[in-house]
């Protein structure tokens, strides 16, 4: 009993320190974090005050925000699958793969580390923009926080599942670019979902599936945006993030398992 | 004792080339086993193969009696890699690179923070622990490479061309420290592209061709195994007449005669205290100048070049 304490602790702190080194590797990239900072604060000023006041929707702005949000999460989340490609270049992934790490608590620390660090990042600037345009209410702030960092950690799950599958870094870049314009496009990231079916009932449907709907959904829910919501209750959008989440760390850990190894990456 | 490593007919093809090709080896608990080989002879396909990071196509290893295949994790538990290629860049300093291995490889705080210490001291590499790895030089990269087995210490040390690009004050700290470490009990396997240095650390040395694994044995058996293992070179004072080396190949000990230089000859014989008196004698019966004669034990570059087919003599008659 002692001895299997031990040594869930044991692998407990091998996880904790995977996920240590992809957090601490995100910050290094010092220049790509300010760009991506000076991009949302930028966004934020210009296009949502400029935008709202076109669009008819009430409270655009503050709706906005709250899509932007998680638009940045994901893309800084999207990340770790590139650092993945630039590590197999570097044969780093090599090294990993020989470490005293089985792969699970390798995958499963880098979804971790690569959704963590991304809420780390992206944390404060929401909560810095949440508090500009004035929001309260903590309860369900924080359970949306929560789902964010679910979605983080599903965004970053898929991220190593697809760069594990695809193999080829110029391929996974522009997979990326396409997959970002599909699911970011085609959820409630920037539009309500009633425009959304109105322009075309099948993007309804798939915006109603999509997990960054889910996850901007839940987030205006939980900041108190709550105009033009596309789900009368939270829970189903919070189940929708479990699953995405769930299922991405679960095909990763059985792909690393079954497939992941060294050499021969382009 | 059972072997601590032993692979059956292990195999790895990258598409129809094989890489390495059956390799039956067994690795004694605390021994220093060398692997030597030319370039592409497959000694880092086999290395990646010990350490579970590629899968064999065929065949299998085990390694502390687990099966690479069916159980990689509890290899994983028992080895410690230092790969050719400096594995350091993923932005940051020699100092985190070391330190985070130590803590995934479990160390406690303070043994990591004593040993770490202790190595990039050993290593010359304390002063530069905080600059960018980027900024490193090659050799110093490696010293990196290295201090994380060291610091590590593990039932089983893969060590990959450990000192190459590694200044000659540094590859003997380096020898030295890897001795220590076998005493301590590690098994060590070192791939090398250097004879002297398989020479100097191994107890046993595989001798890899082809992704095939032609010898395997202690340096001195290895030494004595080759037919015409002694060495004599003759330094003339002019180029030697094709008759006089008709007449040395007529000796019956002798079994191979190069001109390794104009007026230089060396031959492979047997027996050497025997034949060297008869041939003085007749070369002064013939009237030949000798400036200098060397007899040599042979090295294991000849057990190389015995083995592996592959010569000195060859490449510089191919260059020049
Ligand atoms: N990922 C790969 N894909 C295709 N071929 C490979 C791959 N890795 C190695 N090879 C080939 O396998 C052969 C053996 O390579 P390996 O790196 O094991 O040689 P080595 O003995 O370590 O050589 P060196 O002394 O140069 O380090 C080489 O011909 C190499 O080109
Ligand atoms: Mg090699």
């Amino acid at each position: 009993m002692k001895r299997r304490r031990k040594r869930e602790a044991k692998t407990t702190r091998k996880l904790l320190y995977v996920v240590e080194r992809d957090v601490r590797l995100f910050f290094q990239y010092k220049v790509m974090v300010i760009m991506r900072a000076i991009w949302f604060v930028s966004q934020i000023a210009f296009f949502g005050l400029i935008a709202s006041r076109m669009v008819a929707v009430e409270d655009y702005f503050r709706y906005y925000v709250g899509g932007l949000s998680i638009m940045t999460l994901y893309s800084a989340a999207i990340f770790i699958g590139f650092d993945i490609y630039e590590e197999a270049e570097h044969g780093v992934f090599e090294y990993l793969l020989s470490l005293p790490v089985t792969r699970r608590q390798l995958v499963l620390g880098r979804s971790i580390g690569g959704g963590l660090r991304a809420f780390i990042y992206v944390g404060p600037l929401v909560c810095i923009s949440l508090y500009v345009i004035g929001i309260v209410n903590p309860l369900n702030f924080l359970l949306a926080l929560f789902s964010l960092f679910l979605f983080a950690f599903g965004v970053s799950g898929m991220s190593i599942t697809l760069a594990v599958v695809i193999k080829s870094s110029d391929r996974f870049d522009i997979l990326m670019g396409v997959l970002d314009a599909l699911i970011v496009r085609l959820s409630t990231a920037m539009y309500p979902l009633s425009f959304v079916k109105e322009a075309n009932p099948l993007y309804g449907w798939i915006a109603n599936f999509n997990p960054v709907t889910f996850a901007a959904d839940l987030f205006r829910w939980g900041a108190g945006i709550e105009a033009a919501l596309s789900f009368e209750n939270p829970l189903l959008p919070f189940l929708g993030i479990v699953m995405f989440f769930a299922f991405f760390t679960f095909l990763g850990i059985i792909l690393y398992d079954k497939t992941i190894e060294g050499g021969g990456w382009r | 004792m059972p072997p601590i490593i032993r692979t059956e007919n292990l195999t790895k093809r990258f598409g129809n080339f094989t890489a390495v090709d059956h390799l039956n080896l067994e690795v004694n608990e605390g021994e220093i086993l060398g692997l030597l080989g030319p370039n592409g002879a497959g000694k880092t396909t086999t290395i990646l193969m010990l350490a579970t990071v590629i899968r064999p196509t065929e065949g299998t290893a085990y390694v502390g009696g687990y099966d690479v295949r069916k159980n990689p994790d509890k290899v994983r538990e028992l080895l410690g890699v230092a790969f050719q290629e400096p594995k350091l860049l993923w932005v940051s300093t020699p100092w985190d690179v070391v330190n985070w291995h130590a803590k995934v490889c479990g160390l406690s705080t303070q043994e990591r923070k004593r040993r770490v210490r202790e190595v990039l001291e050993a290593l010359d590499m304390w002063d530069y622990r905080h600059r960018s790895v980027h900024a490193l030089s090659g050799g110093m990269r490696k010293r990196v490479e290295i201090a994380k087995v060291l610091i590590q210490r593990p039932k089983i040390a893969i060590v990959d061309e450990p000192t190459a690009q590694i200044d000659i004050v540094g590859k003997h700290k380096i020898w030295r420290m890897l001795r220590e470490l076998r005493e301590e009990g590690t098994t060590i396997i070192l791939a090398t592209n250097e004879l002297y240095e398989a020479d100097v650390l191994s107890d046993r040395v595989g001798i890899m061709h082809r992704g095939k694994l032609l010898v395997c044995d202690t340096p001195q058996k290895l030494k004595d195994s080759i037919v015409g293992g002694d060495i004599v070179e003759i330094q003339f004072e002019s180029d030697p007449s094709p008759k006089i080396v008709e007449e040395l190949e007529h000796f019956r000990e002798v079994v191979k005669i190069i001109k390794t230089k104009a007026s230089t000859l060396r031959l492979y014989l047997n027996r050497v205290e025997e034949v060297v008196p008869k041939i003085m004698s007749t070369l002064m019966k013939e009237g030949v100048a000798v400036s200098s004669i060397r007899m040599s034990e042979p090295s294991l570059d000849d057990v190389f070049a015995h083995y592996t087919g592959l010569t000195l003599e060859e490449a510089q008659k191919e260059g020049g």
